[in-house]
């Protein structure tokens, strides 16, 4: 499966709705981050938790980095700190853009 | 990103911390209740971060036998097909919060292998609980 981003695109993690299950963070919803890295096609998350490992669907997943001054309103670290965390490419959508 | 995002995700958290261990809001099944409160209600809890939390101690802790056959079994059930790794999270997750929160770590995943049993047919409930309690009548006995 090709990848629709590259190392180094800005994303913003889409806001929506999660119901019983989820891995995408919900600090992250609606923050802007930095492709840092390509991952393997596995099955996304709302399949492979329930029960379909061998017939889920598969998406690119992405290690996307943060600024952690972006996340926390009251983080007290250094303005260059950061947070890698992957998402599903169904989670992504392109910086600068509405959905 | 933007200040509303900020203060939306602050508005989330503090909610949930209204319902994490340390303090209650009484919740006895409402008439009614709040958008905002249904936000906090059908958060999703993540084993890796985004739940509040008040600070902390380090404390140095090796793991222990029963926590390392915990996580063995876990596997072996993962090996032979029983589940994948992200039922177990699910599972954990289904708990609710005063479990998820209330057990050690190894106590949710042990708690969520002997669910993931039942709900597959590995073992009849009530066959499972007789042998809790066989184990349980045993070791007493073992420690008198």
């Amino acid at each position: 499966m090709t990848p629709k981003f590259k190392v180094g695109d800005r994303v913003v993690v889409k806001d929506q709705t999660s119901l019983f299950h989820t891995r995408t963070q919900a600090f992250v919803r609606n923050q802007e981050g930095t492709v840092v890295e390509h991952r393997p096609d596995w099955v996304i998350p709302e399949d492979e938790a329930f029960d379909k490992l061998e017939t889920g669907r598969k998406e690119p997943f992405y290690v996307v980095r943060f600024k952690q001054t972006d996340l926390w309103p009251r983080y007290t670290g250094f303005a260059v700190d950061t947070l890698e965390t992957e998402c599903a490419e169904g989670w992504l959508r392109p910086a600068g853009k509405n959905e | 990103m933007t200040t509303a995002d900020q203060a939306r995700f602050q508005t989330l958290t503090d909610g949930l911390a209204k319902i994490a261990p340390a303090e209650h809001d009484v919740q006895d099944s409402p008439y009614t209740i709040t958008n905002a409160q249904y936000d906090v209600l059908r958060h999703v809890l993540h084993d890796v971060g985004g739940q509040p939390a008040l600070s902390v101690p380090y404390l140095e802790k090796g793991e222990e036998a029963w926590e390392m056959n915990t996580y063995v079994t876990c596997e072996c059930l993962g090996w032979r097909g029983a589940w994948n790794s992200e039922m177990r999270r699910r599972a954990e997750v289904d708990l609710g919060e005063t479990q998820y929160f209330g057990y050690p770590y190894y106590a949710r995943w042990l708690t969520v292998a002997a669910k993931v049993m039942v709900d597959k047919g590995l073992i009849p409930l009530d066959e499972l609980c007789d042998r809790i309690d066989q184990v349980r009548d045993r070791l007493q006995e073992e420690r008198k």
